[in-house]
């Protein structure tokens, strides 16, 4: 497993790393997350680390209110809201461009993974859900009697 | 009631023109832009900037933002799936009204920034009262 590792590299380097690294996988999908995959929103970046895996989405604008992330069996939905930031007065529009209404997006996860034990965070617009592995699938020392 | 509309998902375009000499992709942010008598609002997606890392700048005319993204969030992780990547943003706007460059406020939240731009008082639309002769 190659980890993004960024001690003792200068952050710009180390952004350029991690953009050539997330450019190489979207070029050739290692898996597939089930029928809404490329092109639903949120987009998602999906990692493996230490403890299990973390699903990363940008969600710019959305309140953690106005978010709910689910888990069922190795489903993992992430839906909510985007409002529009409320505007008193009259005014005129040069440009419109951010997106804004509802959505819904359903992910198919790697076996092994507790999405019971799954935790998430929203910070600067961007959600964060770890997933640790199921107990059954971390490695065991398996003892070895002698006869 | 009417369904509520459904976003779609669009891939981050890349800042284009002159580079930057530091290298690595700058993605231009999706902006609104609105206008009212007293001043100009500007909205930015910036997902992963906060407000210690986002700049705005006016000079002659032209405003400039600029938000870095941090990637340590990314230390210790494999990729195994992507969608979109991760980068700087950048993007520059030639202000045709006149702006009051000392009162100009700007907040982030949830990856957000929202700038204010207020217009010079003589800039202001006046409404004229007319005499009757």
């Amino acid at each position: 497993m190659a980890l993004i590792r960024f001690q003792d590299i200068d952050p710009v380097r180390h952004l350029l790393a991690l953009q050539q690294e997330l450019e190489r996988f979207q070029r050739n999908p290692g898996l597939s997350l089930g029928p809404s995959g490329y092109g639903a929103f949120p987009p998602v970046n999906l990692f493996e680390g230490r403890e299990g895996m973390i699903a990363i989405a940008e969600l710019p604008g959305v309140e953690s209110e106005a978010l709910k992330v689910a888990g069922q069996g190795r489903t993992l939905t992430i839906s909510g809201e985007r409002r529009r930031e409320t505007q008193t007065d009259s005014v005129g529009y040069h440009r419109r461009e951010r997106p804004f209404g509802e959505f819904s997006r359903s992910l198919q996860l790697p076996e092994n993974l507790d999405l019971t034990q799954a935790k998430a965070s929203l910070a600067a617009g961007v959600l964060t859900i770890r997933i640790p592995k199921a107990e059954s699938a971390k490695p065991r020392q398996i003892s070895v009697e002698s006869r | 009631m009417m369904p509520q509309q459904e976003i779609v998902s669009k891939e981050k375009q890349q800042v284009e023109g002159t580079e930057k000499t530091r290298a690595g992709r700058y993605f231009v942010p999706d902006v609104d832009i609105c206008e009212n008598d007293d001043a100009l609002r500007l909205w930015a997606d910036m997902p992963g900037v906060t407000e210690k890392d986002v700049e705005i700048v006016l000079k002659d005319s032209v405003l400039t933002i600029v938000g870095t993204v941090d990637a340590g969030i990314y230390d210790q992780l494999a990729p195994v799936y992507t969608e979109y990547n991760v980068g700087n943003y950048y993007r520059q706007f030639t202000l045709n009204e006149q702006v009051d460059s000392s009162r100009i406020k700007a907040r982030m939240r949830n990856g957000v920034i929202e700038v204010e731009l207020p217009k010079r008082e003589q800039a202001k639309p006046r409404k004229i009262e007319v005499q009757a002769a």
